[in-house]
């Protein structure tokens, strides 16, 4: 009879997956890395060049989400890490990868820092290696101030109506000055206009765009990164969304040669940022890209992450290579 | 702050969090070691530092302490002075004169969820707890407060001498004795600073307890453009208590927000007054010129002016002649200034945006706690 024979084929399903839980399980790590096109990325050091502008940037934050990490076996089955819950980096298969140390331009971050991701898979030959870039949908919208760490960290918070940041990458830029030195060289001419009202051309070189846009409204400083879900459909900001988000914004990878024990995956912001002009913004949006589909700055920010952009076909994602 | 000590700065941040325990449960009850902090059951407790746990005893006396003009050294000025219950724990004016008459540089701070706070005052990330902090005002000598350098004897004595305080530290510090010296002065009033707790804001209650007539439908449109990208707000002044400065019973990590929204630019090149640069007084660093620590939004209608130097009357032209502007350096005639947060971006406004707005702000006031006899003066006839 189909309807026992089911029943019985699912029995028995349910004891595999029960023989296979009680099988002896390993500890593994998945390391990263944070790059700026192949130089590590450290607090208050600069980079260059970046984007399509050979631009000279300070990043100022490198944080992201990293979700559903599995491990591929010789026969091609994704194999579920199951997440050490350490009440800090790690939260159900979600967890914080951190490479900024509160210092310098990094201030407004923290001085912990997280680069792998600790867990337990039953012992096997593992080949690959699949994990997401964001926070799932079932945890992205809870709210920061009653959820539990990583995702209570404000840092990495848009609303609830939004969820999280999956990835925060601030940075200063050549046209966009936030840094002392880039800060001189974009104001010297205003202060000296106002000390000399009559003085003409100053030498030294000055940048194009840090030159202050005609009647002295300058721009805000800057060029940010944060990949997030736009179109959640929610009550107000401040409420979660109901149903899937019209651009989950969820970045999936797999290296299919991966050796957990050698191999490092590497996040690198440069190479997302190649095709993209980071020393402009346009008015009137955020500055950067925070995941906008008609911010003109999230164009090639978007396809680098493998996302079409109106009629523009992806890239393949270019922010992981494994290492 | 020399060189080294700035490199040693994220090696002291780590030590002070390995001070608490990292792990938290999922559900903290709201009494912690025989403490009732009175909490709704949305929020999660502060961490407090092991060697100071809280006790009622403990906030008893502090409230005392906290209150009690005979912390100075004429007896003119308690720390109620300026941080007055019905003002937000602020006082109403700009700047304070100190028992000399001279008036500080900074405006007096609003005390309200101080205990979700990893970092106090203005601009000082290496101020970090409440103890260290309450020796500022009471022994200060720049600028002087309550006047009490080198009098600690003096101040000592006038507690030991007093009827009612050597039993209220007997009941609070058990463990030493009652002793009554500098480490247990500080550690209760701490313990009074922390449990300045509100909650009840009427936006708390419509958001969390489902009261949803506690919020006007003028309060409801500010609520979404508070927390929209027009005006940015929701970025900096987020979170529990309105700031992204923030630490508690479920966040491992000490979150620090230090921003320069621009309210000065002096000569153009980004420099804020000699008297406050902000948080590059304490890091030596240029880049850290006119950035100051995040305040709470709480009772934020009840304690202007504003700004780090009260220089900003009222909450409407914070809005209007300061954000609105790309910071109040353009209003004043200035170039914006060049080391601002990026989202200072200034914004055009109607009238009704902005009433809007402000009726936001009133909602974050909790009227039971601006009169919570708990929090009062005891020594009050």
């Amino acid at each position: 009879m189909p309807f026992h024979r089911s029943l019985l084929t699912s029995s028995l399903a349910i004891v595999a997956v029960v023989i296979a839980s009680d099988a002896a399980a390993e500890d593994v790590s998945l390391r990263f890395a944070a790059e700026v096109n192949g130089e590590a990325f450290t607090c208050g050091q600069q980079y260059s060049p970046v984007g399509t502008t050979a631009s000279t940037v300070t990043p100022g934050d490198y944080r992201f989400f990293i979700s559903a990490v599995a491990l591929i076996d010789a026969a091609g089955n994704a194999v579920p890490l199951q997440l050490t819950q350490d009440g800090m980096w790690q939260h159900e298969n979600l967890a914080l990868l951190d490479f900024e140390n509160g210092t310098g331009p990094c201030i407004n971050g923290n001085a912990a820092l997280n680069d792998s991701i600790k867990g337990s898979v039953p012992e096997g030959d593992y080949t690959g290696v699949e994990f997401t870039l964001g926070v799932p949908f079932a945890l992205n919208h809870t709210d920061v101030v009653q959820a539990p760490s990583p995702l209570s960290l404000s840092a990495m918070f848009w609303n609830w109506q939004g969820g999280h940041r999956f990835l925060k990458v601030d940075m200063s830029t050549s046209g966009r000055p936030i840094t002392e030195e880039d800060l001189k060289r974009a104001a010297a001419p205003m202060a000296m206009r106002m000390a000399m009202p009559s003085a003409g051309a100053m030498p030294g070189g000055m940048p194009r765009n840090a030159m202050p846009a005609e009647g002295g409204e300058e721009e805000a400083a800057g060029f940010v990164v944060h990949l997030g879900s736009t179109g959640c459909a929610a009550e107000s900001r401040t409420s979660a969304p109901t149903a899937a988000c019209a651009n989950p914004n969820l970045v999936t990878v797999r290296f299919d040669n991966f050796d957990l024990a050698t191999d490092v995956v590497v996040a690198d912001i440069g190479k997302v940022l190649s095709q993209a002009n980071v020393d402009v913004n346009t008015p009137d949006t955020a500055p950067g890209c925070m995941s906008g589909l008609r911010d003109p700055e999230c164009a090639e920010v978007l396809r680098a992450f493998g996302f079409a952009v109106g009629d523009m076909a992806p890239q393949p994602q270019q922010f992981f290579h494994a290492r | 702050m020399t060189r080294p000590l700035q490199r040693l700065l994220p090696a002291l941040l780590l030590a002070a969090q390995s001070l608490w325990p990292l792990a938290a449960s999922a559900a903290e009850p709201s009494v912690q070691g025989g403490y009732d902090w009175g909490l709704p059951a949305w929020v999660p407790p502060p961490r407090v530092p092991p060697d100071n746990p809280m006790s009622a005893a403990k906030v008893e006396l502090g409230r005392h302490l906290f209150h009690d003009t005979r912390l100075s050294l004429d007896n003119s000025m308690a720390c109620s002075t300026c941080h007055v219950q019905e003002k937000g724990f602020a006082d109403g004016q700009a700047t304070s004169p100190g028992i000399n008459g001279l008036r500080g540089a900074r405006s007096a701070m609003a005390l309200v969820n101080v205990a979700y706070l990893p970092s106090l005052t203005w601009a000082n990330p290496l101020m970090n707890s409440l103890e260290t902090q309450a020796l500022v005002p009471i022994f200060g000598s720049h600028p002087v407060e309550m006047g009490m350098e080198g009098q600690e004897d003096v101040l000592l004595q006038r507690l030991r001498d007093d009827a009612r305080y050597p039993a209220l530290f007997k009941e609070a510090f058990p463990e030493v004795e009652g002793a009554i010296s500098l480490s247990t002065l500080t550690k209760a009033i701490a313990s009074f600073e922390r449990s300045l707790l509100a909650f009840q804001a009427p936006y708390y209650r419509f958001k969390y307890e489902g009261e949803r007539t506690a919020m006007s439908e003028a309060a409801l449109r500010g609520e979404a453009l508070f927390f929209g990208e027009k005006y940015e707000c929701y970025h900096c002044h987020g979170g529990l208590s309105f700031t992204d400065n923030v630490v508690h019973a479920r966040l491992p990590f000490e979150e620090l927000g230090f921003h320069n929204t621009g309210l000065y630019n002096v000569d153009g090149l980004g420099a804020y007054p000699m008297a406050n640069p902000g948080l590059r007084e304490v890091t030596d660093d240029p880049k850290d010129e006119g950035k100051f620590r995040t305040p709470t939004l709480l009772n934020i209608a009840r304690t202007a002016p504003y700004m780090h130097d009260g220089s900003i009357a009222t909450l409407e032209q914070v809005l209007t002649e300061h954000y609105a502007r790309q910071g109040r350096a353009v209003h004043d005639g200035q170039p914006p200034n060049p080391n601002r947060s990026a989202f200072i971006v200034g914004f055009e406004f109607t009238a009704e945006e902005i009433a809007d707005l402000l009726a936001f702000l009133d909602s974050l006031t909790d009227e039971e706690f601006l009169s919570n006899p708990a929090h009062g003066n005891p020594f009050a006839p």
